[in-house]
């Protein structure tokens, strides 16, 4: 635990018990996310799942590096992961993102994955507000996979024919916001 | 559709088996259900048997997501 670093948090008026008990479940999204999307995105196949695949890769491969980022600032603040998988999944922020019962419905998969990413993009926004000009280290983090979750669900909408996402997907590495706290 | 004064609604808090009811604008919603509220708790910050009303205005959701869950009386005071 870096005992300052949390002290400073404490004493700008954020509860950081609540705190690490948001981080410890917004880890367990990402990482079932990741697992979730890892078997959606086998699933992604045939003349309407191949246009999805990549897109659905790189929303994995961010949700995995979003868990890494998570945990060095969970243990900074004093907290940690359940040492039991089970009970790590059960404490999600978000529900599971299970394959559909059709898993040849593209569209039903789409619906899973936007709203996947529309519950992190809620969580994360909730992170943002608690720690904003209080607890710059958090912040910083949890707003750039903030950017990350945003862009996921702008592409997923767009597919699903809500409108354009205004941009394009990742050209090189994945992770633009969050690959400086993985190093 | 149940009566529920504020006081029995405190029972009603998901923890040690007991279901897990919320208040929103006079009405009581069953959450037992819902995986974002297991053990009674919702996302760290929320408790079960309270009456959410002013708590969902800062919330980073809508009274939408009520929708997902059903309605199984009305509070009173």
């Amino acid at each position: 635990m870096a005992r300052v670093a949390r002290e400073m948090v404490e004493r700008a008026g954020v509860n950081v018990d609540q705190l690490v008990e948001l981080l410890v479940k917004n880890a367990s999204a990402e990482l079932t996310t990741y697992y979730y999307y890892t078997i959606l995105r086998v699933n992604l196949i045939g003349l309407e799942g191949e246009g999805l695949k990549e897109i659905a890769e790189a929303a994995r491969i961010e949700d995995r590096n979003h868990f890494e980022a998570l945990v060095p600032r969970i243990y900074e603040l004093g907290g940690k992961l359940p040492k039991d998988m089970k009970e790590f999944h059960d404490i999600s922020a978000c529900p599971p993102a299970a394959l559909p019962a059709d898993p040849t419905d593209v569209k039903a998969m789409l619906k899973i994955l936007v709203d996947a990413e529309r519950c992190a993009v809620r969580g994360y926004t909730q992170l943002c507000n608690m720690t904003a000009g209080k607890d710059h280290r958090t912040y910083d983090l949890v707003l750039a996979i903030l950017n990350e979750e945003i862009e996921h669900e702008s592409w997923f909408s767009e597919f699903l024919g809500e409108g354009p996402s205004g941009h394009f997907m990742r050209r090189g590495d994945n992770s633009p916001f969050v690959s400086k706290f993985l190093k | 559709m149940k009566k529920i004064t504020r006081k029995e609604l405190k029972g009603y808090d998901g923890t040690g088996g007991r279901p897990a009811y919320i208040a929103y604008k006079g009405q009581i919603y069953d959450v037992t259900e819902s995986f974002l509220w297991k053990g009674g708790k919702h996302q760290a910050l929320h408790l079960a048997g309270t009456d959410l009303t002013e708590e969902l205005e800062n919330a980073p959701h809508g009274e939408d997501m009520l929708s997902r869950v059903p309605v199984v009386g009305t509070l009173i005071d």
